[in-house]
């Protein structure tokens, strides 16, 4: 391998590209942190203190132990697993429908389902609330869990019928053929098959309801019934410059779930993310 | 077999033994159907039916009318408000497109000359891509802190430099919220680059190489060619993504100082949930609806051809 003088350039150019590109993504996570682990005169020396002189663990234990955000993060954990839940439940028939069956209109019922997704949440917030304070169901977990659902089954729809058109359609055709059923077809074969698709699509489903802010903010009005993405965000109103550090080490709390969630599946979650977007 | 007998009363196993009958799909997609047509179809229909009323949030039946169109279209703030949707939506699908597809470049040629820190870097931009709407504006508000121990600004004593006014001045605040949008979102574009750069056929670099391509053509005439329709399908989905962003700016800015930063869905939802006024927030949903419907048409126009099938 020879190493011209042209290649060697380029790659400083790209550590250098990269090392730019990984301060300002880092940064804003470092400081967060940095600031959680200061005391109360530690925030006001700024950038001199990025590595704490007195770090202390205070901050985090005033946040678990308060009396309101154990019960948000309780709340938001509650709500992003039943919708996941519900969403897998309710997708998973359609997507095995859309792997398998050739039927008229196909292409336009999946462009349909897809296009919901183009439609801010806010615009159907609208009505929604309307009906919802209507039928009594303004906080109540249930109501906020099925508008959940409604927003995550679309994308739950795609990329489980995209895990699925991975499994040779031969393994339905024999076990047909040995006398089952459809239906314990997909039950018995194709979804124990999709485990990993199914899997990925839990855990999206999960951190798209744990960073959920606009529906909760608007059905939820009792502060026990509060997930940790209103919770904070109420939390966040109520503080001031001396507070900053208690505020950063609940910030902090509440993205870390979020983040691990991710990382445990990244690799799954990005194929599956990319497939639709590349093939266009 | 009593698994037999019970499939004759489900809709669902009709075609159980006779497999050759192609079965009804409508069983399968029934919940779907449902939950769909009752938390989008319904609703967004009746955003078309309310902005045709004078209905309120406080209560009453309200009245057909079409006076509540012409009162929000003729607002003397929707201008503005409009603008600053642009500038926050171009800026952000801009800056997102743009790094998002030179990191995806610059990470997929040090992994082919087997560079340290590809992974590192994009561990770290997707973290940020995770990290909640709340969350990521009050990261940034810490960061964008005016007193000289803000975030930002005692790096910028530490450079030697003046501290900026980063949220209260309103020429400034619009780029504040742009970079930390563009902070959050930049991770997404940048995995579909990749992704769609990995799916280039490599014989077309070898052709190019062979007439002598340099690395500047190779990038014009072989890369950006390839790359249409996955930057023109990911820019449709940023754009998208960027218009309905509603939790990062109340986190951050609440849309001020003033109106600076106060963006289409956010002036919507003062405008029913502050306002109480139902059919102007409405109105502003209706064109909502079509700004983005008229953008992805915009979009898909330019795909080529032959990748609309």
């Amino acid at each position: 391998m020879k190493l011209s003088t042209r290649d060697r350039l380029g790659d400083i150019l790209s550590y250098a590209f990269m090392a730019v590109m990984f301060v300002f993504f880092s940064w804003p996570l470092i400081w967060l942190l940095s600031m959680a682990l200061r005391t109360r005169k530690e925030v006001f020396l700024g950038v001199a203190r990025l590595i704490p002189k007195y770090p202390t663990l205070e901050n985090f234990t005033m946040v678990l132990t308060s009396s309101q955000f154990p019960v948000y993060l309780i709340n938001a954990l509650k709500l992003s697993c039943l919708s996941a839940v519900g969403c897998l439940i309710i997708a998973a028939p359609a997507a095995y429908a859309f792997s398998r069956f050739d039927f008229k209109g196909k292409g336009a019922w999946m462009l349909g389902i897809l296009a919901f997704q183009m439609i801010s949440p806010l615009v159907i917030m609208v009505p929604l609330y309307r009906y919802m304070s209507r039928l009594g169901l303004i906080d109540s977990h249930f109501g906020t869990v099925m508008v959940y659902i409604a927003l995550g089954v679309p994308m739950v729809t795609w990329l489980l019928k995209g895990y699925m058109d991975g499994i040779p359609k031969s393994l339905d055709e024999a076990a047909l053929i040995d006398g089952c059923n459809r239906l314990s077809v997909f039950i018995r074969i194709i979804l124990p098959l999709s485990t990993p698709g199914v899997a990925s699509a839990f855990i999206i489903t999960v951190i798209a309801g744990w960073s959920q802010f606009l529906v909760p903010f608007l059905l939820i009005t009792k502060d026990s019934l509060v997930p940790i993405g209103v919770g904070i965000f109420q939390y966040a109103g109520t503080q001031n410059a001396s507070t900053i550090q208690v505020l950063a080490a609940a910030c902090l709390i509440s993205v870390v779930p979020a983040i691990i969630a991710f990382l445990a599946l990244q690799r799954l979650i990005l194929s599956a993310m990319t497939a639709g977007a590349v093939k266009g | 077999m009593s698994a037999r007998a019970m499939s004759s009363r489900l809709p669902f196993v009709g075609a159980a033994g006779r497999h050759n009958r192609v079965p009804s799909p409508y069983p399968w997609l029934m919940p779907v159907i449902l939950v769909m047509g009752l938390f989008y179809l319904y609703p967004v229909i009746d955003v078309f039916r309310y902005a045709f009323t004078d209905l309120t949030l406080l209560g009453g039946e309200g009245h057909y009318t079409l006076s509540t169109f012409a009162n929000v279209l003729t607002r003397p703030e929707l201008q503005q408000i409009v603008w600053v949707t642009f500038i926050f939506t171009a800026g952000s699908v801009i800056g997102q497109q743009l790094l998002g597809l030179a990191m995806a470049l610059v990470v997929v040629r040090s992994e082919n000359r087997h560079l340290f820190g590809t992974t590192i870097l994009r561990t770290t931009a997707l973290i940020a891509w995770v990290v909640p709407g709340i969350a990521g504006g009050i990261i940034w508000k810490m960061l964008f802190n005016e007193a000289p121990f803000g975030g930002l600004n005692s790096l910028l004593r530490f450079a030697g430099m003046a501290p900026v006014q980063w949220l209260s001045d309103p020429d400034v605040v619009m780029w504040s919220v742009v970079l930390s949008n563009i902070w959050r979102g930049t991770a997404f574009s940048m995995v579909v680059m990749y992704a769609a750069l990995k799916a280039i056929d490599p014989s077309l670099y070898e052709a190019a190489e062979v007439d002598g391509a340099n690395g500047r053509q190779r990038l014009f005439f072989v890369t950006l060619p390839q790359l249409r329709p996955a930057i023109l399908v990911n820019m449709i989905l940023i754009t998208i993504q960027t218009l309905n962003t509603f939790d990062a700016i109340i986190s951050l800015t609440g849309g001020g100082p003033g109106r600076a930063t106060e963006v289409l869905s956010l002036y919507t939802f003062n405008v029913v949930f502050r306002n109480y006024d139902l059919a102007a927030g409405s109105v502003l949903s209706i064109l909502m609806l079509i700004i983005s419907l008229g953008l992805a048409l915009v979009y898909a126009s330019f795909l080529p051809k032959e990748e609309k099938a």
